[in-house]
């Protein structure tokens, strides 16, 4: 039970990055390396806005969230605009060199002791025979709510059928009027969003530490090339998956003999799109595009 | 003296391993962002057989055998995915392999280290090391340029250009591939037989995501797929790298204004070598 509910923490804090991250690819077919970096840069924000500046949690995590809107629309104007149209893998590169840059921002600005948003005790609410504490409780609610909210925005509103139609063809959608243009914009920052709220979930958590990034970004793209790329509902149930994966592994004890080392926990995301890629090469939820 | 021997070291370990890489994505095109997760296989391979057989014969055979087991593993997954789809987890695979080393203590010694790595018995001081390693580096810098200039360069090419018209021409993907990533495996063999020999020490740090970007900073500054121009750009980045260490600054400010520096290097690079990167236009 108590892994299950690890699992959903850890799978929560995937979802919401995975989610917007393909996205991102379905609209735009481009992979944003420096996405790690832009979340823990989120959540470094909103810890120094509350235990540096002393502004109220609520007041932080806004502050954390805009700065991350910001940082991914200065990531989307300086790293990928100027080359996506040229060529869509260009940006990969780009957003490494990025990546490379924020990490040593990171490092100078924020150091690389583990810095947590709340500091103290958290208090702990028993689930059945789990145990989970209540800001965990209130970032797997949020998450949800969050995921639900998007999904609304995107099957229900006339800018999620823009967005659909930019996802289908995009050549059609601008000669419908549709300015892509500005979408791929939105899109990109709306991404940048969740991905800070992920740093800013990890900084409530646990610790933000700049060794982190590059194992979120891996995980997030793990289930997106698991789930199918492109599709947004494949990339977050693949995201659940690979957290519930994680937690099974370091959390059973293998017949009755030997625990997994915890520092192989982040392996099982590649394991587990080896697996699937050898079952399925598209991924598991591949989105039909439309040919015509 | 010492520190342009070093230099000459240095740079002459990195270049089979350069160009190996710069075979693959310079040439062809393919997203291998993997080839320090081939360098630890091959330098782990070499040390941990070596050490514990006393023979270098052993330990160069099973480093020969891993390297080519972990190439053709890269080469399957790179005709299994698409190309992004593929940099992304040949990066996944490197981080794996890496956690792999850093968490294997009771073979590896984990973050620690290997220390005391013997070395050839004819490589007793530096400039037999400069030496020694500027030939190695000149043969296969030699021998990678025909094969780039040769029948093999031109069908990587072709693949790069237009797959499905190359494939019309009868040009074998799976094996080209296959070739390809065996010959940047043996770069890599090259080269990490002999760095850990220099250092006395094979440690997991010096296969960091750091040096990966160092590789594709001399690739696309050098000009992708060309031999030349990666050896130059590779000699100016390592002078770069290695003065830096003389700045009178904190390692904690030094270490990060490294990683920047390097970034944005790459990324200028990028900007001015765009079109010999990917020439490829967008038409829609």
């Amino acid at each position: 039970m108590q892994l299950l509910a690890n699992a959903l923490i850890a799978g929560s804090l995937a979802a919401l990055i995975a989610g917007g991250l393909a996205l991102v690819y379905g609209v735009l077919g481009v992979f944003n390396m420096a996405l790690g970096q832009l979340a823990l840069t989120g959540g470094y924000i909103a810890w120094w806005l509350h235990q540096v500046a002393h502004l109220s949690l609520f007041v932080s995590v806004i502050g954390g969230l805009i700065s991350g809107a910001l940082m991914t629309w200065l990531t989307f104007e300086v790293f990928v605009r100027p080359f996506y149209k040229h060529h869509r893998f260009l940006p990969l590169v780009t957003t490494i060199a990025w990546s490379m840059i924020l990490d040593g921002l990171i490092l100078l600005v924020f150091e690389e002791r583990p810095r947590s948003i709340l500091s103290g005790g958290k208090s702990m609410i028993p689930i059945g025979s789990a145990l989970i504490s209540k800001e965990q409780c209130i970032m797997i609610i949020l998450t949800i709510a969050s995921l639900l909210l998007f999904a609304w925005v995107f099957h229900c509103t006339p800018f999620g059928r823009k967005l659909r139609a930019v996802v289908q063809h995009e050549s059609a959608a601008r000669s419908l009027g549709i300015n892509s243009a500005v979408l791929h914009r939105v899109i990109f920052i709306v991404s940048g969003v969740f991905a800070a709220a992920g740093g800013i979930f990890i900084g409530i958590d646990q610790n933000l530490s700049p060794t982190l990034a590059f194992s979120l970004t891996i995980k997030a793209y793990a289930a997106i090339i698991a789930g199918g790329k492109g599709n947004i509902w494949g990339a977050i149930i693949c995201a659940y998956a690979i957290a519930l994966l994680e937690q099974l592994l370091v959390g059973i004890h293998w017949f009755g003999a030997f625990y997994v080392p915890a520092g192989y926990q982040q392996t099982v995301a590649l394991l587990f799109i080896i697996g699937i890629l050898l079952l399925k090469p598209s991924g598991l939820f591949r989105s039909v595009s439309r040919t015509a | 003296m010492n520190f342009f021997l070093h230099i000459i070291v240095m740079i002459a370990t990195t270049v089979p391993n350069v160009l190996g890489f710069n075979l693959l994505f310079g040439r062809g095109k393919i997203f291998h962002f993997g080839p320090l997760g081939v360098s630890i296989v091959a330098a782990y391979g070499i040390f941990l057989v070596t050490i514990a057989t006393d023979s270098f014969t052993l330990g160069i055979a099973a480093g020969l055998l891993v390297v080519s087991l972990a190439s053709a593993f890269f080469a399957w997954l790179s005709l299994r995915l698409d190309a992004d789809g593929f940099g992304v987890m040949s990066i996944a695979v490197h981080l794996g392999l890496l956690a792999v080393v850093l968490n294997w203590s009771s073979l590896t010694r984990g973050a620690l280290g290997i220390p005391r790595i013997p070395r050839f018995v004819f490589l007793d001081s530096t400039l037999d090391f400069a030496l020694f390693s500027t030939v190695v580096a000149a043969v296969w810098s030699y021998i990678l340029w025909k094969i780039d200039k040769g029948p093999f360069g031109r069908k990587l090419i072709a693949l790069s250009e237009h797959e499905w018209h190359a494939k019309s021409l009868g040009i074998d993907r799976p094996q080209v591939h296959l070739i390809a990533f065996l010959l940047a495996g043996i770069g890599a063999l090259l080269s990490n037989v002999l760095y850990p020999q220099y250092l006395y020490l094979l440690h997991p740090s010096d296969y960091g995501f750091p040096g990966f970007v160092f590789f594709v900073t001399v690739v696309v500054a050098g000009g992708p797929g060309s031999v030349r121009g990666c050896l130059l750009s590779l000699i100016l980045l390592s002078f770069l790298r290695e003065g830096l260490r003389f700045i009178p600054m904190a390692p904690d400010i030094l270490g990060p204004l490294r990683l920047i520096l390097f970034g944005l290097i790459l990324y200028i690079a990028v900007y001015c070598r765009r079109d010999l990167l990917f020439p490829k236009q967008r038409t829609v």
